[in-house]
């Protein structure tokens, strides 16, 4: 049983730089500031006294800084009056956060990292893990507890959700200036996170073929004339980025594409027929796709493309242009 | 480089086995742990031990191709694994997760198994090799087994026998009673690719000088230019292999030259980024394959094997050249036909076999 007293105490008798016990991550949620703005404090935070006369917020950050927001100096707190090892004050911060809410990635980065000074790793990984709802593994761990000493701007993306943590992840492995060249493209521009993922990857591989830095493929002419393009909405500027850079590290891909569309319209196909090549080129199998309202205009097409099928050129359009 | 490790681990219950004797006898001093049974859960670090097993699987399997393209029909006879010459690109370090070399012991099992399976099997004729998940001749001045193989397969009148290699360990072919029925095989590169990417595999030189001594010592030979590598100057890279091949070889002696070009499961790439810093091989573009497995772009494809099938049907019209694991759309632009034109890729080769079997020695 937790022993505590209840009192009135005055928001400048906290030590707000001691953060030992506090895990939460993000900005202040509206609706909390509105709570107490209306009601009150109705859960009281609690601190435990230090030996210079403040308090170290153990329970309740966020409830204190919206007190200190609207202007409510003296809130009503629990103040715990045994003494508690640090350990135990974190462990009740982290079990009354996860009680009420699900934890942003920040924060379990933050739960897990500040409570490995005190539990050793298989521990931490059994009792922890599952309480933050993540997979007790030893390598989700090995990403995650690190990742709450990434930038504040990637952090803040992380808290907001407007980064996943997969690809915090994967930034996490870069260099500082190419995570955040990659941070700041994610913030502009919408691309879902698998595309992130790709872009992490084909710049990777861009910069290791061209021996560059990943921020310098990412701040290249071709790349910045496209971010900058305003007068194309952003969807579409996503994803001409995510086409140039799949061209740059497939050059022999891009080329057979340019080829194929250049070809296929000098073929002349039918209105309403598509030649769809087979997957990046490989394989044998080749689709025509036809549309049609009309058993004559079905008739007409096929005719067409019967009268194509015989000519070379579309022969040639399904081979490599090696001189075999 | 002769392999050597550093330590044995052996399997009690094998400890009497003719093959854990000859080891033994060959690698005086060498510590050796014996063990009950291997943890395959334990973690092995250094890949310097060889560990040596009684194997409780089957030891005749066919070859792990692929629906997606043409399969050459082979069959697999696994002595053990794992290799210990270090290729870049070599896809047993994402296969087995145990780097040391294992081999099985209970070589009469193996035999049994052969002879149940060439008994047993209504194929006419049998194409049988040692080296898809570890190097043929490797271990064999250790193993002795080419003395047990070579004369095993002479007394066939329906199989082959195909060792192949990147060493030049071939001293105990000499003595041995072949009939013919053994091909030696050797994986080709240009000397570049080989001291980049192939760690302590032989020289070219030295594979063409063994090559050289088994065609004298009246085997058959075949040469597999696979993995082909793409780099900035392959062309020439493999024109002068191509030249210098033909300038030791008889290309009457040859059985089957095969083209393939590099492919990996996408797992590899990191492995070789990390245990290979030096390579190159990661510097193409590559595409997912229809096994999903990473490939050069076909157009380059098509344009290296076309090149090889130039070069070398250039030097003798009839070499029997075929391409591993490739497409249909692939055959026909580089080499000018499919296999199902010719019954298909397994007859193509099997006719080969039938030839060699069938042939006075």
């Amino acid at each position: 049983m937790l022993e505590t007293e209840s009192c009135s105490i005055q928001l400048n008798q906290i030590d707000w730089n001691d953060t030992s016990c506090l895990i939460t991550y993000g900005p202040l949620p509206h609706k909390l500031v509105l709570s107490i703005q209306s009601t009150g404090l109705i859960a009281p935070p609690l601190l435990q006294s230090k030996n210079n006369g403040f308090f170290r917020i153990v329970c309740g950050g966020r409830r204190l800084a919206a007190c200190k927001k609207i202007g409510l100096d003296s809130p009503h707190c629990r103040v715990l009056t045994g003494s508690l090892e640090h350990q135990r004050c974190l462990r009740l911060a982290i079990y009354d956060n996860v009680a009420q809410r699900i934890l942003n990635p920040v924060e379990k980065s933050l739960a897990l990292a500040k409570m490995s000074h005190y539990l050793e790793e298989t521990r931490l990984i059994d009792e922890f893990m599952p309480i933050l709802d993540l997979e007790p593994s030893i390598a989700l761990f090995n990403r995650y507890v690190g990742l709450h000493n990434l930038e504040g701007m990637i952090l803040h993306a992380l808290a907001t959700g407007r980064l996943n943590e997969r690809i915090a992840f994967a930034l996490a492995k870069q260099e500082q200036g190419d995570r955040l060249a990659y941070a700041r493209l994610f913030q502009e521009l919408p691309f879902s996170v698998s595309v992130q993922e790709e872009i992490v990857e084909l710049a990777e591989e861009i910069a290791r073929k061209e021996n560059l830095t990943p921020e310098q493929v990412l701040s290249s002419k071709e790349v910045r004339a496209l971010r900058k393009t305003s007068k194309k909405p952003a969807r579409q500027r996503a994803q001409a980025i995510r086409k140039h850079l799949q061209d740059r590290c497939n050059p022999r891909l891009a080329a057979r594409r340019d080829r194929f569309g250049r070809e296929t319209r000098d073929l002349g196909l039918p209105r309403g027929v598509r030649l769809v090549p087979p997957p990046y080129f490989e394989g044998a199998k080749w689709i025509l796709e036809c549309t049609f309202e009309r058993v004559e205009e079905l008739a007409n097409r096929l005719r067409r493309v019967v009268q194509l099928a015989d000519q070379p050129e579309l022969q040639k359009i399904m081979e490599s242009k090696i001189d075999v | 480089m002769t392999y050597n490790p550093e330590k044995l681990v052996i399997e009690e219950k094998v400890a009497g086995s003719p093959l854990v004797q000859r080891i033994l006898s060959s690698l005086p001093g060498i510590p050796v742990q014996w063990v009950v049974r291997l943890d395959e859960d334990r973690k092995r670090e250094t890949g310097k031990a060889l560990e040596v097993v009684k194997f409780r699987g089957r030891f005749v399997k066919p070859c792990p191709g692929t629906r997606s393209y043409n399969c050459c029909g082979y069959q697999i006879v696994n002595f053990g694994y794992q290799c210990s010459l270090g290729c870049s690109y070599c896809i047993l370090q994402a296969y087995f997760s145990n780097p040391n070399v294992r081999l099985f012991a209970n070589l009469d099992d193996l035999i049994e198994q052969l002879e149940d399976y060439l008994r047993t099997s209504s194929r006419k004729v049998h194409r049988i090799g040692t080296g898809e998940f570890t190097d043929s001749l490797l271990l064999d001045h250790l193993t002795r087994l080419s003395e047990l193989l070579v004369p095993f397969f002479a007394k066939q009148s329906n199989a082959v026998l195909e060792l192949k290699t990147k060493t030049s360990q071939i001293d105990l072919l000499e003595k041995l009673d072949h009939r013919g029925r053994t091909i030696v095989a050797w994986s080709l590169n240009p000397p570049e690719v080989i001291e980049r990417e192939e760690g302590a595999a032989s020289s070219l030189e030295k594979r063409l000088e063994a090559a050289r001594r088994c065609q004298e010592w009246g085997y058959r030979l075949a040469f597999h230019f696979d993995p082909l590598l793409a780099y900035p100057t392959w062309k020439e890279g493999y024109t002068q292999v191509v030249a210098r091949l033909f300038s030791v070889v008889d290309p009457s002696v040859v059985a089957w030259i095969s083209l393939g070009s590099l492919r990996f499961m996408p797992s590899l790439k990191a492995i070789i980024r990390r245990s290979h810093p030096r390579s190159t091989v990661l510097d193409e573009e590559f595409i997912p394959g229809l096994d999903g497995k990473l490939r050069y772009f076909r157009d380059l494809r098509v344009e290296m094997y076309a090149h090889l099938k130039n070069l070398l049907l250039g030097v003798e019209p009839d070499l029997c050249l075929y391409l591993c694991m490739e497409s249909n759309d692939v055959w026909r632009e580089a080499l000018g036909f499919t296999p199902a034109e010719k019954g298909g890729l397994p007859t193509i080769l099997d006719k080969q076999a039938l030839e060699i079997v069938n042939s006075k020695f």
